[in-house]
């Protein structure tokens, strides 16, 4: 467990972007340390020296799940890191209406730019028009508006893609093999990311002539990943592939898995929890790879919001200012190239 | 007979009313005029709660016939007498406490356009009763929670009114009420009756009757014992007889002559709780049944249950055995040999679906237990044993007590104490809710009881039942004593005068 | 009169009435779980009789139902004390996650697994004398109190994980959930060696009889000599104390610790302790009915993951089954009390 600190530390200290985009923007002690992790360096491009001072109010649930957690811990570490950056975080409550409402009080306080990821996009767009109107530019994470016109930047994760690349590892190493039976865990069902991603997942086996035959939906907590494997364990009697979408439940599915006694099958898991690429390095369960939904994207949301409360662009980028929308590829971790990320594993 | 012949407004004929195991109501006459406080005088169990819940259409009688206004009626349900006319004022006022005083006057018969109540209009409405029964005084918004009680029984006559109540009964409103306040009443009762309505006014305070009474008629044993007696001219002494001359014999045990000697078991020391009583002292000997005679509301449950321990006294002590009892332990006060059976006998004391030795262990079966764990064999085998000298029917221990009759349940509180080493018994009203034949079986127990060296202290409103069964008895009038005397030395009439607080006063203190 | 109010009650001394009598009530409701549950079978072997007409998977299926029931029967069995005692807990999912989260935490783990039971069992013990206290001598109403607890104990155990799942590195510990005896799961013996020491505890002690006599009249208990307000303490303790098992199991399960464990197993302790004909005003109750009850809803979850069918159709069929329950009950106690 000390261990694992640490190596918090450094990740979160390192600034680690998202696997997608990636800028400097860092200290450059970070950076170097950062060398090893897949990160394109630019340099000479001005973005990482001072300029003027932007304050930018943040705003993400609370949630006890270890993903939404880091993405609120990375927002503030990464503000950390720039001198030119102030940090407001408001409390987003416990649900979308209170999340309106603080983020009403925090329009009051006219900051340079919000960055907010929403209890739900389509409860927060009207929030997020005003705050526009008001001359606030808004950063959208992950849950999107039902308008785009509520944000100056969108950044999110690929829900579907998630599902494609975990379909693509599983559908690799079954080729040919139609009558394979292969398992899904689902999150909470009744998220439109769930369904996203259960759809990217058919739609990547089915490239492979593969498809699902159980599926089963826990609810991102590592007591209902244990309850709903052991049962499936039960209902399949043999398991070729099974794909976890979260690594934070994952935690209850390999429990379930040793304690089921079952070796038969590999695994796939979602998100890329610190734990998972553990489990995936050491060789010591049916965990093969994990499929990434990076928590990182909030470290970028700061560093972009940065730029633009700025008014600079991105280097790499030919155009003056920031995109307006950057979607995040998902990308496949497995015992190859574990140690590239294990430094951007989130703690469950 | 047609209404112009009849003056009467209201006319009862013959009703009778039985429950279970009990004659409520055994023929009760009743003629009420238009316009008169017509008072009605009676004993507890003399049948006069059913009475009115006869009246207010909560109980249909079995027999008899209710003339109202001049045509035979029956009243299905409370709704349907309400709305002939006949308004009930309960000891227990039945106000919203959270309401307001205008809400609850027009409670269920709101004035309302399209299912919208229009409260401006109630509240003018409700301004307008409290103007007419003299009390302006009293704010139609104010929440009827923070009204003194007798605003609240103003409110509960305005309600009475807003129904265009012909006739309405108070069941003795005087109760609750301080001496002014009661003076208030009167003339608002005054002000009701100058209007043409009908009153039927009970209360047990003969000085009241005297005062706003027109003619009284007087139960005895569920039955009309005299009618329309002139409430201002009858003298006392004729009341008192209608009220108590007895036509039930009840089956005491032949009066023995107890002398105390040693040493008292039970010594009650200045027993003080404020506004239930004051100042108690009184002693209990060793196989001595010593009564309290006294109304409900006199203080003597209360008494019972603070020297029990289950209410703490502010000033004075309980001594069982010379030894002062820990206040407010109830558990103290049964290890050292005080047992209570309580008035409401399946509300305090029984666990109605548990079997019948269970009820009987309850304060013994950790006795019976080794090392914490009970004895169900050897708690059946006493509790049949008890059940057999208390002459339970039936006699099978297993059964749920409720599938008991009354009396039967109350032999089960009984032998709970039996079970126990009780030194001495406080019994609560133990006949009440028994029927007639059951109550000799229970007097004999507590006679014998005695005899094998248990101290009694017994507690009736049934005065009877305290003159035949105790060797002293104490007489209790709001929260004092204000007689002790053997049981010898009493008569029924003596004691129920003093009881009533009527003509005789403490003239011969103790 | 005495024999017009008790002759027309049936007469439990003839034997052969005896399942209809009152004594027999708790085996005839239990036999109703039972056929609910061969009702189960029954639908299993239907939809999927590769698993229910064959033997080995039969067991090892019924097994993985037990072991999943075993946390819930065990915080149910503690839920049957209070509920017969006339109150009621809510704060039991939250005093097993706060029991778990502070059991796992890094500086308990290095002491190793006893330590780490020791403390799971002393906070939820030591939460529930909280309960009680708030209960017996600060007045409050159970509801609210427990309610209090309930919305506490989340926020403290999120406080002490940080909010994150404590991976357990403990092996002794991840092993209870794996190693059997005689073939059974450890899980499944822990929940049946609990409910026979609280079907002892109810039926043979006083520690049962008196709560039964405060759920079944409190101011006839207290009249009696009975101490109510110690004794509401203790069971309220008793059910902190189960939770505090149920916290290992359920680590143990999901070899973590967390704040997010236990998530509503109040509602699905009362809810099993209602269909197993626990009264919600108190005064009855049986352990066995209890842990039927916990069986017939985790059977049914069963069912449903391995049928492939949605969470939906499963919280439809489990509120259908507790209303019928409880249908069942109302109808039978007021046969019971009906005048003869």
């Amino acid at each position: 467990m000390k261990q694992d600190l640490s190596r918090r530390r450094l990740l979160l200290g390192g600034a680690a972007f998202g696997a997608g985009i990636v800028l400097t923007g860092c200290t450059s002690n970070a950076t170097k340390e950062e060398t090893d992790s897949g990160q394109t360096k630019l340099t000479g491009t001005g973005n990482d020296t001072p300029g003027k001072t932007v304050t930018i109010g943040f705003s993400a649930p609370a949630a006890d799940h270890g993903w939404i957690r880091a993405i609120t811990d990375n927002a503030k570490k990464q503000a950390a890191l720039f001198k030119d950056v102030k940090l407001t975080q408001v409390d987003a409550g416990k649900d979308a209406p209170a999340q309106v409402a603080a983020l009403q009080t925090l329009i009051q306080q006219k900051p340079d730019i919000i960055v907010l990821l929403p209890q739900d996009g389509a409860q927060l767009t009207a929030t997020g028009k005003a705050a526009m109107d008001a001359g606030i530019p808004v950063v959208n994470l992950d849950r999107e508006f039902s308008d785009a016109s509520a944000s100056r930047l969108l950044i999110k994760g690929d829900n579907y893609g998630m599902g494609l690349a975990a379909g693509h590892y599983i559908g690799t190493k079954l080729k040919g093999n139609t009558g394979a039976v292969i398992a899904e865990i689902a999150g909470i069902d009744n998220l439109p990311l769930t369904q996203e991603r259960s759809r990217g997942f058919k739609d990547g086996l089915a490239l492979y002539g593969l498809k699902v035959s159980h599926r089963v939906a826990a609810q991102f907590t590592v007591q209902s990943g244990q309850d709903v494997t052991a049962n499936l364990l039960q209902a399949a009697s043999k398991i070729d592939a099974l794909w976890n979408h979260d690594d934070d439940q994952g935690v209850g599915v390999l429990a379930a898995v040793k304690q089921a006694g079952r070796k038969e099958f590999f695994m796939v898991g979602g998100a890329g929890s610190l734990d998972a690429m553990e489990h995936i390095k050491s060789g010591d369960s049916p965990l093969e790879a994990t499929v990434t939904y990076p928590p990182t994207m909030s470290s970028s949301a700061i560093a972009l919001a940065r730029l633009i409360g700025q008014g600079k662009g991105l280097s790499d980028l030919v155009e003056l200012q920031v995109p307006s929308e950057i979607v995040l590829a998902s990308e496949t971790i497995t015992k190859d190239n574990v140690d590239k990320y294990l430094p951007l594993g989130f703690r469950s | 007979m047609t209404e112009r012949d009849d003056p009467a407004v209201l006319r009862l004929t013959g009703i009778v009313k039985t429950f279970p195991g009990v004659r409520a109501l055994d023929g009760v006459d009743l003629e009420v005029r238009a316009g008169e406080v017509h008072c009605l005088l009676g004993q507890n169990g003399a049948g006069k709660s059913t009475l009115i819940k006869v009246l207010a259409g909560a109980h249909r009688p079995d027999a008899g016939q209710i003339w109202w206004r001049g045509e035979t009626v029956t009243f299905a349900d409370p709704q349907s007498a309400m709305s002939a006319g006949i308004a009930t004022i309960y000891q227990e006022l039945d106000l919203v406490d959270e309401l307001s005083v205008a809400e609850n006057i027009y409670l269920g018969h709101e004035p309302r356009t399209a299912g919208f109540v229009r409260r401006p209009a109630q509240r003018r409405a409700a301004r307008d009763l409290l103007g007419r029964l003299g009390h302006p005084e009293i704010p139609a918004g104010r929440a009827v929670g923070r009204l003194s009680p007798a605003a609240k029984q103003i409110v509960s006559m305005a309600r009475a009114l807003s129904r265009r109540a012909r006739l309405i009964v108070m069941d003795e409103p005087s109760a609750v009420l301080a001496h002014d306040e009661v003076a208030n009443l009167f003339r608002v009762v005054r002000e009701l009756t100058a209007q043409g309505i009908a009153v039927i006014y009970i209360s047990h305070r003969l000085e009241e009757i005297r005062e706003i009474g027109d003619r009284v008629t007087v139960l005895k044993d569920g039955a009309t014992s005299a009618m329309n007696l002139p409430a201002r001219t009858t003298p006392t002494r004729e009341l008192v007889t209608r009220m108590t001359g007895r036509t039930i014999e009840y089956v005491f045990p032949e009066r023995r002559d107890f002398t105390p000697s040693g040493p008292p078991l039970l010594a009650v020391e200045g027993l003080t709780r404020d506004g239930e009583f004051a100042d108690v002292s009184l002693t209990v000997h060793p196989g001595e049944i010593v009564g309290i005679a006294g109304l409900v509301g006199a203080g003597r449950s209360e008494l019972l249950e603070t020297v029990y321990g289950a209410r703490r006294a502010r000033a004075g002590r309980v001594r069982l055995g010379g030894a002062v009892l820990r206040p407010g332990r109830v558990g103290a006060a049964v290890r050292a040999g005080l047992g209570l059976a309580p008035e409401e006998r399946k509300s305090q004391a029984l666990l109605l679906d548990e079997p019948v030795y269970r009820n009987a262990t309850l304060a013994t079966f950790a006795r019976f237990a080794r090392a914490g764990f009970t004895d169900s064999a050897r708690e059946r085998a006493e509790a049949t044993r008890v059940a057999g000298s208390l002459q339970l029917v039936p006699a099978d221990v297993r059964r749920p007590v409720r599938t008991l009759s009354g009396g039967n349940q109350q032999k089960v509180v009984l032998g709970r104490w039996l079970l126990g080493d009780t030194k001495l018994l406080l019994l609560d009203e133990p006949t009440r809710g028994v029927d007639v034949g059951a109550r000799a079986d229970l007097y004999g127990v507590i006679r014998s009881l005695a005899e094998s060296g248990v101290g009694v202290l017994l507690v009736s409103s049934e005065v009877p039942e305290v003159l035949g069964l105790s060797d002293r008895v104490l007489v209790m009038r709001e929260g004092r004593i204000v007689r002790e005397a053997p049981a010898a030395q009493l008569d029924e009439d003596t004691v129920l005068d003093l009881v009533m607080a009527g003509s005789l006063r403490e003239e011969e203190p103790s | 009169m005495i024999d017009v109010m008790t002759r027309r009650s049936p007469s439990p001394a003839d034997g052969t009435s005896w399942l209809r009598s009152d004594r027999g009530e708790p085996v005839r409701r239990n036999l109703g779980l039972v056929g609910v549950l061969a009702l189960l079978y029954l639908i299993g072997a239907v939809v999927r009789p590769d698993i229910f007409l064959d033997g080995g998977r039969l067991w090892s299926n019924e097994l993985t139902v037990l072991t999943q029931a075993a946390s819930i029967g065990v915080v149910t069995v503690g839920m049957t004390f209070v509920m017969i005692s006339g109150g009621i807990d809510l704060s039991v999912g939250a005093l097993l996650a706060l029991a778990s989260v502070w059991c796992t935490t890094v500086a308990t783990q290095s002491y190793g697994p006893g330590v780490m039971i020791l403390t799971a069992l002393v906070v939820g013990t030591a939460s529930g004398l909280v309960n009680g206290l708030l209960i017996a001598y600060g007045r409050l109403v159970p509801f609210i109190a427990t309610l209090a607890m309930m919305v506490a104990a989340r926020g403290l155990s999120q406080k002490i994980s940080g909010k994150l799942t404590q991976i357990v590195k403990v092996d002794a510990i991840n092993k209870i959930a794996v190693d059997r005896i005689l073939g059974v799961p450890e899980l499944v013996w822990i929940m049946l060696l609990v409910a026979a020491l609280g079907w002892i505890l109810l039926n043979r002690t006083t520690f049962g009889r008196r709560t039964v006599a405060i759920g079944g009249n409190a101011e006839a208990a207290r009249l009696a000599g009975l101490n109510v307000r110690r004794h509401t303490v203790l069971i309220y303790m008793l059910s902190g104390l189960c939770c505090g098992i149920a916290a290992i199991m359920v680590t143990s399960l999901s070899n973590a610790g967390s704040s997010d464990h236990g998530n509503l197993y109040e509602l699905s302790a009362i809810a099993a302790a209602i269909i197993g004909g626990t009264l919600l005003s108190g005064g009855r109750g049986t352990i066995v009915g209890s842990i039927l009850g916990v069986v017939v809803f985790t059977q049914i979850s069963n069912l449903f993951v391995i049928k492939n069918l949605q969470l939906e159709y499963q919280l439809i069929a489990q509120g259908a089954i507790i209303v019928a329950a409880v249908l069942i009950q109302q109808f039978r106690i007021g046969a019971l009390r009906r005048p003869a």
